[in-house]
């Protein structure tokens, strides 16, 4: 009975695994089959189709009679990246040897709220470096100065205590994040857990799962925590302005949940979808929103963040060379530390 | 749950077994086959967590194997350890991308062992199989790598043929393996590595894992040749892994040529190191 048995198994061993092995070439140039492969994944993985209302079976069908197997790549690469512009999302680019197609308009068509020139005569030119930030105490108001450009410069732990550290007489801190287009959230969580007093529910994240335009899972919340190093308890300020995206608005988003915190300048840039990799079938690599990020109402900031306090900068500053959001911001920090 | 606790059953009974027969096996030393073979060879991977695309290239391979016949059902069975270790560098088609994996898997099967004739084994049993690997593409951002771990029920068969070409024997062998049943880890179709290890939503990550659902065989061809003092084994090797979980596609498929070096040993340890009349150490 047992040799049968085990006579039974050898079979169906042999049997399943017969013709389980396979090798597929699927490069082709071919313009209809890499618009047909880059609208698929597109249709199969882009996470804002219901939320900005974009038909892509209607994009299909706009876009297909435009391809023909005549186009060259340059022809076939302003196509695809027109049809990817579709989708409003600064996240999604398609990327090739020669180009790289985006959409910037959540920046290009508003005020640019930020001159570096007019930065440097409040940061100079002694200002010091920790990680990827730049810091130094305005004086005559001792109020501390952070400008984190990007981030995708790492900080550590040790730079934030040693900046922190060197504001400890500072009434107020101004962390400025324009012109940040993003960068890793395991920084945005870092630094924002300096300024927590306690744990607060900072989000959610949803995955897609499966290919349905509305396969998405339930939202999973995730917590800001306080740091167990140095925090500042004390009136912050986080400057922004259209540029700051991505990363950098997930860094808003939980600023503004903290209580010693103040959102000024201009409404963020958005960008809540966090971003994967897919590639055409001639190499091209494509990029787009996977999993949106909501903040903590359960809301998608795709479109940005609103300030708690909109400021623009002035022509009649710029021409003193006066940043208006970063006097603004000082104004209000003096006033807090007057406070009794 | 339950073939979890299947499995853990089948494990106690073996290891029952064969403490059973200790003092039978005292008797008569049985050797150990060992082989160590490295190996080179064409590797097809896709993963579309990372990409929709085949990557093609190559890879290297260390394969280590270890039989011996075990007192289970009256030296019925033996037992086989197979520890891989395989590295590939895959390019996609455009080369305009590139991929790197790396896969390490232990599998313990235990044979059955039939002798229809003169030297012929057939040999036939379940086995267990632990992998742990990853496929890394060095393009993507926040879909950089796919993570493979997986732990399977398996079934194997292998032949053994002892062929004489002019009283020189060479020892033909032809093995297949084959996960049926178990566990692996998988993320959600557009779940990111960040949702599941820096926020913790490990909801759904490790599924059951069936032949629905995972595919794979291990085909394994060698031919062992005595030479002078050593016996070298050449061989081939075909694996082919493929998992359809959570709407992702995966398969690593690879072809390789192996060679390496065989021996036939008797293991002394423990208590057997007591009886020094059977033996004659350098060491003790």
């Amino acid at each position: 009975m047992i040799r049968r048995l085990l006579l039974y198994c050898t079979v169906l061993l042999l049997f399943v695994s017969t013709g389980s092995c396979d090798k597929e070439d699927e490069y082709t140039t071919s313009p209809r089959e890499n618009f047909e492969a880059l609208w698929t994944i597109l249709d199969e993985h882009y996470c804002f189709f219901e939320y900005k209302e974009v038909d892509w079976n209607q994009v299909y069908a706009a876009y297909k009679p435009r391809v023909n197997e005549e186009m060259d790549q340059y022809e076939l690469f302003n196509l695809l990246g027109d049809m990817m512009a579709e989708l409003k999302d600064g996240h999604t680019n398609l990327i090739s040897s020669f180009d790289l197609a985006r959409y910037w308009k959540w920046y290009e068509d508003y005020p640019d709220n930020f001159n570096e020139q007019i930065q440097k005569n409040y940061l100079g030119t002694d200002y010091h470096i920790a990680g990827g930030m730049k810091y130094k105490m305005l004086l005559p108001d001792s109020i501390g100065y952070i400008y984190y450009p990007s981030f995708s410069s790492g900080v550590g732990e040790s730079n934030l205590d040693y900046v922190l550290y060197s504001f400890k007489d500072c009434s107020g801190l101004i962390i400025d994040v324009r012109e940040n287009e993003g960068g890793s959230m395991t920084y945005s969580d870092r630094i924002a857990s300096r300024f927590a007093d306690q744990t607060v529910t900072a989000g959610y994240i949803v995955h897609k799962t499966g290919p349905g335009h509305n396969d998405f899972s339930e939202p999973y919340p995730f917590d800001l925590e306080p740091s167990s190093r140095i925090r500042w308890l004390r009136p912050v300020v986080v400057l922004t302005n259209r540029r700051c995206y991505s990363a950098t608005n997930d860094f808003v988003n939980k600023m503004r949940l903290l209580p010693y915190v103040t959102v000024m300048g201009d409404r963020t840039g958005g960008g809540s979808g966090l971003p994967f990799y897919s590639e055409l079938p001639n190499g091209w690599s494509v990029r787009f929103s996977a999993s949106p990020i909501l903040n903590a109402d359960k809301e998608i900031t795709e479109f940005g963040i609103d300030p708690d306090i909109q400021v623009n900068m002035t022509e009649e500053d710029i021409r003193k060379g006066k940043d208006t959001i970063i006097e603004t911001a000082l104004k209000l920090l003096k006033q807090a530390a007057e406070r009794p | 749950m339950k073939n979890a606790a299947l499995s853990v059953g089948i494990w106690l009974c073996l290891c029952c077994a064969s403490l059973q027969a200790q003092t039978e096996e005292e008797k008569e030393l049985r050797s150990t086959n060992e082989a160590t073979l490295v190996g080179i060879g064409k590797y097809n991977i896709k993963d579309t967590y990372l990409s929709p695309i085949n990557y093609n290239g190559w890879g290297l391979r260390i394969l280590n194997e270890r039989m011996k016949t075990v007192a289970l059902g009256n030296y019925r069975f033996s037992r086989q350890q197979m520890l891989n270790i395989d590295v590939s560098f895959t390019d996609n088609p455009a080369e305009t991308a590139s991929a790197f994996s790396g896969f390490v898997d232990y599998t313990l099967n235990y044979h059955y062992r039939f002798a229809p004739q003169k030297d012929l084994k057939i040999l036939v049993g379940p086995g267990v199989q632990a992998d742990l690997g990853f496929i890394y593409n060095t393009r993507n951002s926040n879909n950089p790598a796919a993570a493979k771990v997986s732990l399977n029920l398996t079934l194997s068969a292998m032949a053994i043929y002892t062929a004489r070409i002019r009283e020189y024997p060479v020892t033909l062998r032809y093995q297949l393996d084959m996960p049926v049943a178990g566990g692996l880890f998988s993320p959600h179709y557009g779940q990111s590595y960040y949702e599941i290890f820096d926020l913790g939503n490990y909801k759904g990550v490790v599924v059951f894992a069936s032949l629905h659902n995972q595919l794979a065989c291990r085909h394994y061809v060698t031919a062992d040749f005595p030479l002078g003092c050593f016996t070298l084994r050449a061989g081939f090797l075909n694996s082919s892994y493929r998992t359809d979980i959570h709407h992702i596609k995966t398969h690593v498929i690879s072809n390789s040529f192996m060679i390496g070096f065989v021996k036939e040993f008797i293991s002394f340890g423990g208590k057997k190191l007591k009886q020094k009349e059977r033996y004659s150490s350098a060491y003790y």
